[in-house]
């Protein structure tokens, strides 16, 4: 019993530090940046945090099973060119739109379907599978990807723009809605607990008749999706399109699930937390921006930041408590 | 030992065909006057594959995927201060490099070890503020090497090789190989066998960096000038020529030969593809098809060895 308090503590104790952290941290970028706290500039880390988000909550369930999608930045590249393409072809956009997430979503689906059949590793396989990809991607486009961007699309993703009543633009209640679906479905659902079995334990969990094959091929592929989201959505920032946008997102992917309290060991974790730590990355870095830091120091400030927050509340046990 | 891998006899098999492929061709790059600068144009990839393997045979998802930005962060450093400003003799020049890398993969093996981060964040957080480090001294590609060390990409290219050779086995011969393929296998099992699971955790991030040290060495030859950005892509090619040589990612399995034969085979993928002038995102294509083959049928191989 106390067994379990203690756990329950510790769960909500680091979901509350996560929020303090985002708290304190807007605290103290509205008083060392000017205009950090204006509505404005709310907007745009709500935004980019959305972008982020969204890619990162695929990556969370990957996480949670025990794996590791290296394919995202790839697959948000690929994604990115196919959308140009299609709407240059003139489709319309739900066409497009579903044409698109389901490419990716079934590329994903293989790489979780590789790992799990061959024990492969899946940082090997989805770096190989997300690398062919793109490479496909851009060699149809011979590296000159060309189509456009609808208006429907730009007003989704626009600063300026609001969702009904909402001072918002909708990618906001879009991440919103994906993050509370995935948060009910690894919560609630029978699927979704069979993610923390695979993740804490694949042999118990595959005498509890869960298959393993499939839950690995669903949650790439559920992360596949999610990456050819964002792709789309990032299509409406730029305007234009490249097989290349994507490649921030490797790590920044990771760094939100474990900023936001998810071990990369598997298990454990979940994507409302994953949602926070996309904003406090976000935050952080408007926060440097604002402090007029060059950028490569602020990826200097960036490293050192992560590794202290992980720190603080992401540690891994030393082998002699795993005995 | 007398046995060969079947994993090893697989990627040399690779290897052979590629190599095959290439002296039909491209035969000029193999001519035995050539043969000295096409090993300075491989050594590089081949010796970070090598950087990345200690950390990865230490297991528990050892990895250090800072491993490209630190060689970049080291290629700038050795350019801009011990060329620079330094004016070192060679063997200052080297021994600066070396230090400076085992010190950057210490620093590694001290925050998976006492800071407990898993290995993959750890090492993310370098590879931010390596890259962010190398641009802040560097901010644009420039200075030049002097003679001695461009030599090592050419006439010497084999020394940089030979020297890591030379210290991997040296290692091998002590108890702390098996302890460090103990751990990779096991940390648990090894623990309770006393073996010092923390310290020969750290040494091999420290040992990955020394590695990464000479890699960087052989890179500032082969490039003669300091570029900030040349670090970060190489990374993952380190990791999937290690993969593609037979290292095993889960840990306890392989060495360095493994990578350098893995590092010998992206090097050669690349050289194919440029050679017949196929677009990059072909030779990207060929890339990820021939990674995933490669480690597919190491899969399989092991999978007919344990049933």
């Amino acid at each position: 019993m106390a067994e379990v308090m203690r756990g329950t503590i510790r769960r909500w104790g680091s979901s509350l530090a996560i929020v303090g952290l985002v708290v304190a941290l807007f605290a103290v970028g509205g008083v060392v940046v000017d205009g950090f706290a204006s509505e404005r500039s709310l907007r745009s880390i709500l935004v980019l945090a959305a972008v982020v988000g969204v890619a990162s909550a695929g990556q969370t369930l990957v996480v949670i099973i025990g794996g590791i999608d290296l394919s995202i930045p790839f697959l948000i590249g690929f994604a990115n060119v196919t959308a140009a393409q299609l709407f240059g072809a003139e489709w319309p956009w739900p066409m497009v739109v579903l044409t698109t997430t389901v490419m990716t979503g079934t590329i994903g689906a293989l790489n979780g379907w590789l790992s799990c059949r061959f024990r492969l590793h899946p940082l090997i396989v989805t770096l190989a599978v997300g690398t062919i990809a793109q490479g496909a991607v851009l060699w149809w486009t011979s590296g000159f990807p060309s189509g456009s961007v609808p208006r429907e699309l730009t007003a989704v993703v626009s600063l300026g723009s609001a969702t009904g009543p909402l001072p918002v633009p909708p990618i906001v209640p879009l991440w919103l809605a994906i993050t509370t679906c995935l948060a009910v479905f690894e919560r609630w659902t029978v699927l979704g607990r069979h993610l923390f079995a695979l993740g804490s334990n694949p042999v118990a969990a595959e005498l509890a008749l869960v298959r393993p094959q499939r839950v690995w091929s669903i949650t790439f592929g559920l992360s596949g999706i999610l990456a050819g989201t964002t792709g789309v959505l990032l299509l409406g920032f730029t305007g234009q399109s490249s097989g290349t946008i994507g490649s921030p997102y490797l790590f920044q992917t990771i760094a939100a699930v474990v900023v936001g309290g998810t071990p990369l060991s598997g298990g454990q974790g979940t994507v409302a937390r994953t949602a926070l730590g996309s904003i406090l990355l976000v935050e952080l870095s408007t926060m440097l921006v604002g402090l007029r830091l060059p950028s490569p120091g602020l990826q200097v400030v960036f490293g050192l930041v992560l590794a202290a927050l992980v720190a603080v509340y992401g540690r891994q046990k030393h082998t002699r408590e795993l005995l | 030992m007398s046995r060969v891998d079947p994993q090893l006899r697989l990627s040399l098999a690779l290897l052979a065909t590629l190599a095959a492929v290439n002296l039909v061709a491209n035969p000029a790059r193999f001519a035995p006057e050539q043969l000295l600068t096409s090993l300075g144009l491989a050594a590089p990839v081949i010796l970070v594959a090598m950087a990345a393997t200690p950390s990865i045979l230490s297991g528990s998802g050892g990895i250090d995927v800072s491993i490209g930005p630190m060689v970049g962060l080291l290629n700038v450093v050795i350019v801009r201060y011990g060329v620079g400003v330094l004016d070192a003799p060679p063997w200052l020049a080297v021994l600066l490099c070396v230090a400076s890398g085992t010190a950057l993969g210490l620093a590694n093996g001290l925050l998976v070890v006492l800071a407990r981060l898993q290995p993959i964040v750890a090492t993310l957080s370098s590879y931010l503020v390596f890259a962010g480090l190398s641009v802040l001294i560097m901010p644009e590609p420039g200075g030049s090497v002097p003679r001695w060390m461009a030599a090592l990409a050419k006439e010497f290219s084999w020394l940089p090789l030979a020297g890591v050779a030379l210290a991997w086995s040296a290692f091998r011969w002590t108890p702390s190989h098996r302890d460090l393929l103990a751990i990779g296998g096991s940390d648990r099992a090894a623990y309770t066998a006393g073996v010092p699971v923390d310290v020969i955790r750290c040494a091999a991030y420290a040992m990955g960096g020394f590695i990464a040290g000479i890699a960087a060495l052989a890179m500032t030859a082969l490039i003669g000038s300091g570029d900030p950005n040349i670090g970060a892509p190489l990374t993952l090619k380190a990791i999937a020529a290690a993969a593609l040589g037979g290292v095993s990612l889960a840990g306890g399995r392989g060495g360095l030969m493994n990578a350098g034969i893995g590092g010998l085979i992206v090097f050669l993928i690349d050289l194919t593809l440029t050679g017949v002038k196929a677009s990059v995102f072909a030779l990207q294509v060929a890339l990820g098809v021939l990674l995933l083959g490669a480690v597919m049928s190491n899969a399989f191989l092991a999978q007919r060895r344990s049933a």
